[in-house]
């Protein structure tokens, strides 16, 4: 699961008035390179939510993202945050871990890169 | 959700979890008196039927058709390709192997027309969710045509593992990503995508209100919805529900593919008007995908098909076996192939 993935998610049990960002459990992180895509970076850049972004980077052990989201032209101008951006979003992956619901503390495992979303029973 | 529910209205029926005892014939629980087409009550026992969802029968259903897909998409796959729908023909033409991927595509290509989905780069839809995502094909599709994002659900580990993979191998592995996760209760916020799809999976939601609940709620306003799923022929306006002999039809089909109750193309349509939503289009092209199924029984005819098949498990063989019934079903006018767009408002 990569953090574009996870900064969609979001917990939908009963109850929960705001389910994002997700917590990340952090048990198996993987590097996969995926070739830079500078007008995919530059569409998607306006729909990250930052802080959720630069928090869960920090628990994949990324450190290099600023703590404030630059402005969009930044990322025509500096190609060494776009490169960050880029490494952080699209080439961490988690591989086996979880990820925990803000309120309610209950985990959806991730295997295999794979998030679980199926809710039980009770709490549906 | 209490188990009060399931005392006082009848609970879905129980689909086992394995094949080991043969097929039993039992009398109909999918289609009770008390429910009809076109007084609120239905919808009413619909939304009932969702406080069962979430008792064991429910959960046995989502078990069984993820151990369905688990068990036979492989299978699917290595006879016919990512796409896990129906192709679209030119009424009583005659196709041949190779057109039938072509025909697959024209599918999605017919269903965005019908909603109406701008090329424009600037009106196209940047974020997608394909609903019941199989093994990713239309996400895969989707993405690459409009240069856009997708998120793929699915109940069925094993598809969204090989839909990841294709994705991978595609190099759209940035853009497209797959989950497990139910399209009754989908993990995203709400108005996320501009493009809600679903693509022959309505027909597994055991909720069909609860289902459109979820397509609009995570479609952007403005965003668009197309829906492509097996449906019962509408009701007369006489009829409190579809004949004995329909619903014993269809109930050999339920049991084989996991699908729960079936409605008609007009309860999608009412459903979708008391949301509100706009510009509301549904269309019958049951006459569209007749070479379909034909198609697949040739395929699992062949040697390979029919190897494969028994190999793949019971469930697998379940489903081919019940293939005649759904020729017999569009050809008695009791199935119908149905396409519903629409729009949520800005």
């Amino acid at each position: 699961m990569r953090l574009l993935t996870h900064n969609m998610l979001s917990s939908n049990i009963k109850g929960v008035t705001n389910g994002f960002p997700l917590r990340i459990e952090v048990e198996k992180v993987v590097e996969k390179q995926v070739e830079i895509n500078h007008d995919f970076l530059m569409n998607i850049f306006p729909k990250i939510d930052w802080k959720a972004f630069f928090d869960a980077s920090r628990v994949m052990g990324y450190v290099e993202l600023p703590e404030e989201a630059p402005e969009p032209s930044v990322l025509e101008s500096d190609l060494e945050f776009l490169r960050k951006f880029h490494h952080a979003l699209l080439e961490l992956h988690l591989e086996e871990g979880a990820l925990v619901c803000p309120e309610t503390g209950r985990k959806f495992p991730v295997n295999k890169g794979i998030p679980n979303m199926l809710l039980h029973e009770d709490e549906v | 959700m209490t188990s009060a529910f399931q005392t006082s209205y009848s609970p879905l029926p129980h689909f086992p979890r394995t094949c080991q005892r043969p097929p039993v014939r039992r009398p109909s629980v999918l289609f009770s008196s008390s429910r009809t087409c076109q007084s609120p009550a239905r919808f009413m026992s619909i939304r009932v039927n969702a406080a069962a969802s979430t008792t064991s029968d429910g959960r046995a259903l989502l078990d069984g058709i993820a151990e369905f897909y688990d068990e036979s998409s492989g299978l699917w796959e290595d006879m016919w390709g990512d796409h896990m729908h129906h192709g679209f023909y030119d009424p009583d033409s005659n196709v041949s192997g190779s057109d039938h991927r072509s025909a697959q595509i024209r599918m999605i290509e017919e269903s965005l027309r019908l909603a109406g989905i701008s090329d424009d780069p600037a009106k196209r839809p940047k974020t997608i969710v394909d609903v019941g995502c199989g093994i990713g094909g239309s996400s895969r599709y989707l993405a690459r045509k409009y240069g856009a994002t997708c998120r793929g659900i699915t109940l069925s580990p094993v598809q969204a593992g090989r839909a990841n993979v294709l994705a991978e191998a595609e190099g759209l592995a940035d853009r497209v990503s797959f989950q497990v996760a139910d399209a009754l209760k989908q993990p995203f916020p709400d108005g996320q995508f501009d493009l809600v799809w679903s693509m022959e999976s309505g027909e597994h939601m055991p909720d069909k209100a609860k289902f459109v609940n979820e397509l609009m709620r995570v479609a952007a306003p403005g965003g668009k919805i197309i829906i492509v799923t097996w449906c019962h022929r509408d009701l007369l306006p006489s009829e409190e529900s579809l004949q004995l002999w329909e619903k014993k039809l269809l109930n050999r089909i339920c049991n084989a593919y996991y699908l729960p109750e079936w409605c008609s193309t007009a309860d999608y349509v009412k459903l979708l008007e008391s949301l509100s939503l706009q510009d509301i289009k549904a269309a019958d092209w049951s006459q569209h995908v007749a070479p379909f199924w034909p198609a697949v029984i040739r395929s699992a005819l062949t040697w390979k098909g029919f190897t494969s098949l028994l190999r793949s498990g019971l469930k697998a063989i379940k489903g081919a076996l019940v293939m005649p019934v759904m020729i017999e079903g569009y050809q008695k006018g009791v199935i119908k192939f149905a396409v519903i767009t629409c729009q949520k408002p800005e």
